[in-house]
């Protein structure tokens, strides 16, 4: 086999990134060339040292702990799935069915705030605590604004994993918003027409804690 | 990290065994495709995988096995000490386990475990030296080494650790990969998300810096011949 000729400049690059021909040429050199010697002699015994850090003795012990957080987080995850269960099933169906059971969805919406609306106890404006006065009209409406603007916020941060979804249940999650987008225009257009109904607000509430809950998340499943 | 353009060794192979240390040359110099046994062990890390991201905790174990000891080592060697290797190695897995439905396959399935086992040592790393600035101590966060079973050359060892606390964390880490843990230079790109090269020349600049540290030159005879 012909050595290649190797010169005391070859080393460092031979010692970055040498192949097999070029290392057995080093050596051969270094037999001729003290300086070389020492300088690959140091070099392999950096690698001879680093053996003292291996340290693979094994922890009965490590394995089961590992396990069994494991397995916690597995069951935690089957009860969050069960959570959304539905929405997954909600993906299997077809575009028309989902259009409408999401809008069977608000008219059921609709018909049960328009039944709590009609059937609400008359009682006189002071005891009635459903109703809002004018003050605490004003507070709910500012502070409403305020959280739906919150909410706009981190809806906008969610945008663009909900606009391309690159799994299911972020297509879950954007279909579940739809729908929730849908409720909250309903709701907000009746609250509309009866500013000081109590029973509207906290629906709307509930409606916009939901999405705020959806939209987490929608973010939290980014950050993974 | 910017990777934009690089090539990056998505398909780099992490074997559970370990190689035999000395001179080692990257296998990127041998002709040909990959060897049916590369194959094989895509294909198996495929399938382990696979059957992590099915829950089963078998596959969990499996992985365990293969590598746990390893990781824990490695862990162990970045933060300084068992406890806290083990914490890291066990949130690693925790994190595998809710991130496994995110892997998209476009690195091999063990470099991603051990690219999340560095960042999370990394975050704890962190996590350590925030704690040590609420308590107002401002040295500086190196690991500090616990005793260990003694080694052939404990001296050697404590001297090397110490050595090592002074490199760059990225020096550090690539010496760590590659010497210690026996990786090759494709897999630590992987797993540090920099390109081979870079690794090469980490380790190159790494092993500079320890051999000057360690050992340094006894004379400036004349280099060139």
């Amino acid at each position: 086999m012909k050595i290649m000729n190797i010169t005391c400049n070859d080393r460092d690059r031979i010692f970055e990134d040498g192949t097999l021909a070029e290392w057995a040429a080093l050596q051969a050199h270094a037999a001729t060339c003290p300086l070389c010697a020492e300088e690959v002699r140091a070099w392999k015994s950096l690698s001879v040292a680093a053996k003292e850090l291996r340290d693979y003795s094994n922890s009965p012990s490590f394995w089961p702990r590992i396990e069994r957080a494991l397995a916690e987080e597995a069951a935690r995850k089957a009860r969050r799935g069960e959570r959304w269960n539905w929405f997954s099933r909600l993906a299997g169906l077809s575009l028309g069915w989902q259009t409408a059971l999401a809008g069977a969805f608000v008219l059921l919406l609709t018909m049960a705030s328009g039944w709590i609306y009609i059937v609400r106890p008359v009682a006189p404006v002071d005891s009635d605590k459903s109703l809002l006065r004018s003050s605490a009209l004003k507070e709910v409406e500012s502070t409403e604004t305020a959280y739906e603007r919150a909410i706009d916020k981190l809806a906008a941060e969610a945008k663009p994993q909900l606009e391309n979804p690159a799994t299911p249940l972020l297509a879950n999650y954007h279909e579940k918003l739809l729908v929730l987008d849908g409720a909250i225009a309903d709701l907000r257009a009746q609250a509309g027409m009866n500013p000081s109904n109590a029973q509207l607000r906290y629906q709307l509430l509930a409606m916009y804690q939901e999405k705020q809950h959806t939209l987490e998340e929608v973010l939290e499943a980014k950050q993974r | 990290m910017g990777t934009m353009g690089l090539a990056l060794p998505w398909k780099a192979r992490i074997s559970s065994r370990l190689r035999e240390r000395g001179t080692r040359v990257e296998p990127s110099d041998l002709a040909g495709g990959p060897s049916p046994a590369v194959m094989d062990a895509l294909s198996e890390d495929a399938a382990l995988a696979s059957a992590c991201r099915s829950g089963d905790l078998r596959a969990y174990e499996r992985l365990y096995t293969m590598h746990g000891a390893r990781m824990k080592n490695l862990a162990r060697n970045v933060l300084g000490n068992a406890i806290d290797a083990e914490d890291a190695v066990q949130e690693t897995f925790f994190k595998v386990q809710r991130g496994i439905a995110s892997f998209r396959g476009q690195s091999s399935f063990v470099t991603w475990t051990y690219r999340i086992l560095i960042n999370t040592c990394y975050d704890a790393r962190r996590s350590r030296l925030r704690k040590k600035e609420v308590a107002n101590d401002d040295s500086e966060e190196t690991p500090r080494h616990e005793p260990r079973a003694p080694g052939a050359h404990p001296s050697l060892r404590m001297a090397l650790e110490r050595s090592l606390a002074k490199l760059t964390q990225h020096q550090r880490d690539v010496f760590l990969l590659y010497e210690v843990e026996g990786f090759r230079h494709a897999e630590i790109a992987g797993m540090l998300e920099i390109t081979e090269t870079a690794s090469k020349n980490t380790l190159f600049q790494a092993k500079k810096n320890l051999r000057m540290m360690l050992e340094p030159p006894r004379s400036g005879a004349a280099e060139t011949r």
